[in-house]
């Protein structure tokens, strides 16, 4: 990717960068001819290296092009001579270049924007993924070891390892990510790889047009001759009775063809609502991994990465408030931190605390409006006391079920805003009086059993996590 | 409107403007083809939104007017008509009966009002070159052209217009063919344009030999003006590569071959050319050239050719696919392959200003 050195600090060769593309550069001159290594390389500079890439400025883009399509072998093995591992090798261009340059720049910042999550013929050579969403730009934490594990895993060995694949999670915690991410891996393995993909909505679409215009033939054999399929958010097919067929069709022969199916949801398969009980256990027949939103350590990290990669310095402290204040999704997390950051740069004012609630203020609002849903704290409790999420909701009396039952009702009096009409509809149906009732009950319950209350205040605090 | 042609006319016209048109458009009016009758002649225009293309026919025309047709179903209707003389007549719903002989035809199309119009070229700036010229320049570079679209502006052929000479280059990152083409134009004309792949296959396709093309510019858009066609495509906005760095400075060696010995030569020997590793090796001895290829588990090939050589005995290995390109887009008898060593790239010149700069691939030892 092409990017601007954009102050004259990040340009300057430090000895030690010196240093090291002296080192480069000898292990690099054997490879290449004398002619090639002063023609390509003599006005190349090492500007940066870092633990997992290094980045080097280059007159113009011509020699970018060049040396990624002819030299990248050779340079890589220098590289592990002189590093003592392989690198990531970025280019980038002096800030002194002039008018070629910054068009450049804008073309690519053109390139750069994120590819519409459309599916793609297969066999061309882009396969319509956003490119910068790639197993290297993932943040790996205990909430997602799992499921980046199991990805990369299906990425190296398609089909032979977890087939099908399903991810689950929340808003914003890197199902998409993780899918193209595989993609771009298994495409960049071997570029005549049939990779497919797309959101299910699409696939959706494309059936029925296909129906409309008698292309059902065409469409049948663009997605059954896939070898990797990725389908996001695959709840979309609930309720789609004809849809849910046609997808059962293209999904027994891709298994049975030993193709990689990949799929996402926003919920276990199990918790799709009129999804076909045959569809069901056939996602549920591979690896099902769930991404869960990151902790606070997680989230710092992430922060980190992205202002590492977009070349942002902020304040330690500002990195923390974002951390702590933010914690439901990692695309809000990303979207507060390009806010700041451009504030930053643009109005070149010091950020402050103050400032940055400022700035943020629709984005905090919203976290805590919805930070906590009632079902995530159905789920909690009924993980709690071992009781199923569908007895929740279920009109069973039993004290067992019961107690969970209200003690949910309580927490969701007391951490959402939801009105006691809404409470009653989330817990099947009942009437407000009846929530009301167990807000009482439990709170009376706290006062009189220090157990309960503690249990409550720990189930509490792992919802506020 | 209402018109008469006859069918040989209206079918070339018709040719001449299908291929514009994309299978999977996104605004139905993109498949149709805008047919204008005026006083003496019959217009015919087909555009995709980045290219489009305008015809002419000879027609005898009835009543003036405009509508647009399914293009695809309208040339296959044309062609099949039994006689040779057309009618063609459309009433104000824009729907099409053509008669001719005792075949009755009726398509509906969509007004003409909805067919996005080809850009205006006032103020731009024009230069006239020759059909011949322009046809040879490219059809010697546009096999270079990139097709990775992640480097689009690549996705085309510079046209630089300096110094009194078009030059024309295209580069994948690792070929880059360049053809020059001696041409007069005043200072204020000269610019830099790029020109994407799918103009420059039509333009190749209906250029001729004969005749000029007139040439205009203007911002963002281009136009050739040639044999009673139109087309006009949009131009890759973005700034080409300096392609001069590619170009290697003194050769070690030059070693003249025959072009179709050599070609044919290649040609047979990379049938064993793996899938993997593409490659074929040059062995240059004593007045001997080797090609040889292998592929490990399936075979190997190889053959000789007698070539006037005296320099030092080395071997450099290339891409087949990528040498015999410019071999095949060439017409001359005789060809330059100018070397300095196996890592460095080599160059395929002629006597005219031509140069194919090809880089080597790794001999795996």
């Amino acid at each position: 990717m092409w990017r601007f050195c954009n102050t004259v600090n990040n340009f300057r060769m430090d000895k030690k960068c010196a240093q090291l593309w002296q080192r480069l550069s000898a292990a690099l001159k054997p490879q290449i001819s004398a002619d090639s290594f002063k023609r390509w390389f003599s006005t190349v500079d090492l500007v940066e290296a870092k633990e997992e890439s290094i980045t080097l400025s280059v007159p113009n883009n011509i020699y970018q092009l060049w040396i990624e399509s002819n030299y990248m072998q050779a340079l890589q093995n220098a590289i592990i001579v002189a590093f003592g591992g392989p690198r990531s090798v970025k280019f980038c261009a002096p800030s002194t270049a002039g008018a070629q340059t910054s068009a450049e720049d804008s073309a690519t910042v053109k390139e750069a924007l994120p590819a519409p999550q459309v599916g793609v013929r297969p066999g061309t050579t882009v396969p319509g993924l956003n490119p910068r969403n790639t197993f290297e730009s993932f943040v790996v934490g205990p909430n997602n070891e799992i499921a980046h594990a199991a990805s990369l895993a299906v990425a190296q060995a398609p089909a032979r390892t977890y087939n099908p694949l399903f991810i689950y999670g929340g808003v914003g915690l890197g199902k998409t990510h993780l899918m193209q991410a595989i993609g771009q891996f298994v495409w960049a393995k071997r570029k005549n790889v049939k990779v497919i993909y797309v959101s299910s909505e699409l696939f959706i679409n494309e059936f029925i047009d296909a129906i409309q215009h008698s292309n059902l033939v065409k469409f049948r054999k663009r997605y059954r001759q896939a070898d990797l399929l990725l389908i996001d958010d695959i709840q979309f097919l609930g309720g789609k009775e004809r849809s849910q067929e046609e997808f059962f069709h293209t999904f027994n022969t891709l298994f049975d063809g030993h193709k990689q199916i990949v799929l996402s949801s926003d919920r276990p398969a199990s918790e799709i609502a009129n999804l076909e009980h045959r569809l069901v256990s056939r996602f549920e027949w591979g690896l099902t991994a769930e991404l869960q939103p990151p902790a606070i350590e997680t989230r710092l990290a992430i922060l980190r990465k992205k202002a590492d990669a977009m070349q942002i310095k902020l304040h330690e402290d500002v990195f923390q408030f974002l951390a702590t204040r933010i914690r439901t999704n990692v695309r809000r997390l990303e979207g507060a931190l390009m806010r700041v950051a451009s504030f930053a740069s643009l109005s070149g004012r010091e950020l402050t605390n103050e400032t940055v609630e400022h700035l943020l203020k629709d984005i905090l609002q919203e976290e805590g409006r919805q930070s906590i849903t009632i079902e995530q704290i159905q789920r909690r409790v009924a993980e709690h006391f071992d009781v199923r999420l569908a007895d929740m909701t279920s009109k069973r009396r039993p004290a067992s079920i019961a107690f969970p039952r209200q003690v949910a009702m309580y927490l969701a009096r007391e951490l959402t805003k939801a009105s006691l009409n809404e409470i009653g509809d989330a817990f099947g149906g009942r009437d407000h009086g009846t929530v009301l009732h167990a807000c009482k009950l439990v709170k009376k319950r706290i006062a009189e059993q220090d157990n309960i209350r503690q249990t409550i205040s720990y189930i509490d605090s792992s919802l506020q996590r | 409107m209402k018109f008469s042609v006859t069918k040989e006319k209206l079918l070339e016209a018709l040719q001449q403007v299908q291929n514009v048109v994309s299978t999977r458009t996104t605004l139905p009016i993109l498949s149709n083809v805008l047919l204008q009758a005026n006083e003496t002649e019959l217009y015919l225009t087909t555009t995709d939104l980045d290219v489009g293309v305008r015809g002419t026919c000879e027609a005898h025309v009835d009543k003036a007017g405009a509508t647009t047709l399914p293009a695809r179903r309208v040339f296959n209707i044309i062609r099949e008509l039994p006689s040779s003389e057309i009618q063609i007549d459309v009433d104000g719903k824009n729907a099409a009966s053509i008669r001719s002989g005792q075949s009755f035809f009726k398509i509906l199309g969509l007004p003409e009002d909805e067919f996005p119009p080809l850009p205006k070229f006032e103020g731009a700036k024009v230069v006239t070159m020759r059909q011949k010229d322009l046809r040879d320049g490219l059809r010697k570079t546009s096999y270079a052209i990139s097709t990775d679209e992640t480097r689009y502006v690549l996705n085309g052929v510079l046209f630089s217009f300096k110094d009194n000479k078009l030059t024309l280059v295209a580069t994948d990152g690792r070929r880059l063919a360049m053809a020059e083409i001696e041409l007069e134009f005043p200072r204020s004309h000269e610019s830099d344009l790029i020109i994407p792949t799918k103009a420059v296959t039509e333009l190749h396709r209906l250029l001729t030999d004969d005749g000029d093309v007139k040439v205009s510019m203007s911002n963002g858009q281009i136009a050739f003006d040639l044999n009673k066609t139109l087309l006009v495509s949009k131009l890759i906005e973005g700034n080409y590569p300096n392609y001069r760095q590619v170009i290697p400075g003194e050769a070690k060696e030059r070693v003249k071959l025959e072009r179709e010995m050599f070609l044919n030569s290649l040609r047979r020997v990379s049938l064993l050319a793996s899938d993997k590793s593409h490659s074929v090796k040059l062995n240059f001895s004593k007045n001997n050239l080797d090609i040889t290829a292998n592929t490990p588990e399936v075979g190997e090939a190889k053959e000789s050719l007698a070539i006037p050589y005296k320099g030092r005995e080395f071997s450099i290995a290339f891409n087949p696919e990528f040498l015999m390109a410019p071999l095949r887009a060439l017409t001359e008898d005789e060809v330059f392959l100018d070397l300095i060593d196996e890592m460095s790239p080599g160059v395929v010149k002629i006597q005219t200003p031509f140069l194919y700069v090809i880089m080597p691939m790794r001999i795996s030892s």
